[in-house]
């Protein structure tokens, strides 16, 4: 009886005594995920960011960097030191801009960002993220360790304009339905696909000017017998200098994801030849640019299908007349 | 006669394609909003919803927040299920490691990304360093942009390896990794998770490894990793 006593002391002593290693979670929100911001010199703006702590107890710290376009789809690298003419502090009592602020479980913090531009700022786009950072705790004292320290932003795009106009120059730089055969067809490319293929099409804008652009528009798909579909552009924003990948839709989704992304995937039989085509508007009073591609679809399995069938068909008769 | 039956019983609609998963981009959640923006004189109004699309006006400036082609419910949010990977006793050719979950949700940013950059290799405070990886053969080593094998017990050093969603595609498997871009060397964050899919949850699992030599000195090795969660712009 005392050693089952003892058993159980010795087994719950274990349960109890040895230290519990708690992971330590770290998970944040903050909106509004994006900021466009259209400014004359000497004016400032209050913006209220809500920074969730749907985590642990956390210490959290504010502070804006610039970012840059870092490619075609979206991606942005931001730079480690600030830069540019726009200015940042925080409008709140008790929370500095870079100085560490506590927050709760479950905890949304409201952060008042102001955004000032000071007098004679030149006329031009300056790229921002406002990010928000925990605190790595220390590591524990004679073991090795890793601390991850999370960060979550959102980007604030500002064009300083003192007069409100805007340099606009946008183009298509690419625009072409991906994967397929290419067959050189009376001096002309052209793709050729499977009837059954779906079929990622690529449309890439470039902005040569020297502020952000929206384009907004659409790609028209043709047909043999002048049905057509159309897919809308998502107006996204081309940052001045940089080119993006837009996205259109509705897309289908291709089952195995192509490396680069793509703006639209068509699925579907198609059969024939079709006509693509973007028409891209860059705002009011700004000429619409316009584009087109084709391609042509096949039964290529179906018809190499069908003469196999003929083949395997013509030759067990044969071979029964024998 | 085929391509006639073709012609005839199979024109394409154009307008009805299928697809399996289609994106929705458009959905018109009107959840009302709140004062959120105000400046010496005005007040501005965050309004979630298709009509608002959250545009404000006001004398000199305009500020336009959010996506304006997408309103959701869903705020951008990033998650580190563990953020002390503790690799306890490192013993010489016994490899450690530790994992963590990355978890995105963006339902009102189209598009995101994900970085990783360590802020020095792990280190003492006698500034020893853990060298970073450079995977089984040295003489094709993984990089901070390409991961590599790195299964030998004989390779040491300390670097990553990524699996789940939208991961760079060179992490084929398990046993691929790569080092950490180090910030004390200047060398620039890497992506770890990108998509320009709308989308939530989604989640990749980090497995930090280190390894190393007979005649690595004793000591608690530390360092940090900073990941970076952006929407796109």
């Amino acid at each position: 009886m005392k050693r089952i006593l003892s058993s159980i002391l010795a087994i719950c002593f274990c349960l109890f005594a040895v230290s519990s290693v708690t992971a330590q979670q770290l998970s944040l929100s903050i909106t509004p995920p994006l900021l466009e911001l259209s400014i004359k010199p000497g004016k400032s703006v209050l913006i209220a960011y809500t920074v969730g702590n749907y985590g642990d107890p956390a210490a959290l710290r504010a502070k804006v960097l610039p970012f840059r376009a870092k490619d075609n789809h979206g991606n942005i690298v931001i730079e480690n030191e600030f830069s540019g003419p726009v200015r940042f502090s925080l409008d709140n009592a008790d929370i500095q801009m870079e100085q560490p602020f506590f927050a709760k479980s479950r905890e949304k913090k409201q952060l008042l960002l102001r955004i000032r531009i000071p007098e004679g700022a030149p006329d031009g786009d300056y790229y921002y993220s406002f990010l928000v950072e925990s605190q790595p705790a220390p590591g524990t004292e004679g073991v090795s360790s890793s601390q991850a320290q999370g960060t979550i932003g959102s980007n604030i795009l500002v064009t300083v304009t003192g007069s409100g106009r805007i340099d606009i120059k946008g183009k298509v730089s690419r625009f072409e339905a991906l994967k397929g055969f290419s067959l050189n067809l009376f001096g002309k490319k052209i793709k050729v696909f499977d009837s059954t293929d779906k079929i990622p099409v690529v449309l890439e804008v470039a902005n040569d000017g020297k502020n952000m652009i929206k384009p907004e528009g659409d790609i028209v798909l043709k047909g043999n017998f002048d049905e057509q579909a159309k897919y809308e552009l998502l107006s996204q924003n081309i940052l001045a200098g940089s080119s993006r990948i837009l996205s259109a839709t509705p897309s289908a989704e291709l089952r195995r994801p192509l490396k680069e992304p793509v703006s639209l995937v068509l699925s579907g039989f198609f059969l024939g030849r079709y006509q693509l085509s973007t028409n891209i508007s860059f705002g009011e009073g700004t000429p619409n640019i316009y584009s087109q591609t084709s391609f042509i679809a096949l039964p290529i399995k179906f018809i190499a299908g069908f003469i196999v069938a003929i083949f395997l068909t013509t030759y067990i008769v044969k071979k029964l007349k024998k | 006669m085929l391509f006639v039956l073709a012609f005839i019983v199979l024109p394409a609609h154009a307008g009805n394609y299928e697809s399996e998963r289609f994106r929705i981009q458009y959905g018109a959640v009107n959840i009302g909003g709140e004062n959120q923006v105000s400046s010496g004189g005005y007040n501005l109004s965050v309004s979630l919803g298709q009509n608002a699309a959250g545009e404000f006006q006001s004398n000199g400036y305009v500020v336009k927040a959010g996506f304006q082609y997408l309103h959701s419910i869903i705020p951008f949010r990033f998650t580190i299920s563990n953020t002390n990977m503790n690799f306890g006793t490192i013993v010489p050719q016994v490899p450690a490691t530790q994992q963590t979950v990355l978890t995105v949700s963006f339902g009102g940013a189209g598009a995101y990304q994900v970085t990783a950059q360590e802020e020095t290799p792990l280190k003492t405070l006698a500034a020893v360093t853990i060298p970073d990886t450079a995977c089984d053969n040295e003489s094709d080593p993984c990089t901070e942009t390409s991961s590599k094998p790195w299964r030998n017990a004989a390779a040491y050093g300390f670097g990553y390896n990524m699996s789940g969603e939208d991961i760079p595609p060179d992490f084929s498997d398990s046993g691929f990794y790569r080092p950490f871009p180090d910030l004390f060397s200047k060398e620039s964050p890497e992506t770890v998770m990108t998509s320009t899919n709308v989308g939530k949850n989604k989640q990749s699992t980090v497995t930090f490894k280190v390894n190393v030599s007979p005649i690595q000195a004793a000591g608690s090795y530390q360092s940090i990793v900073k990941f970076v969660a952006t929407p796109s712009y």
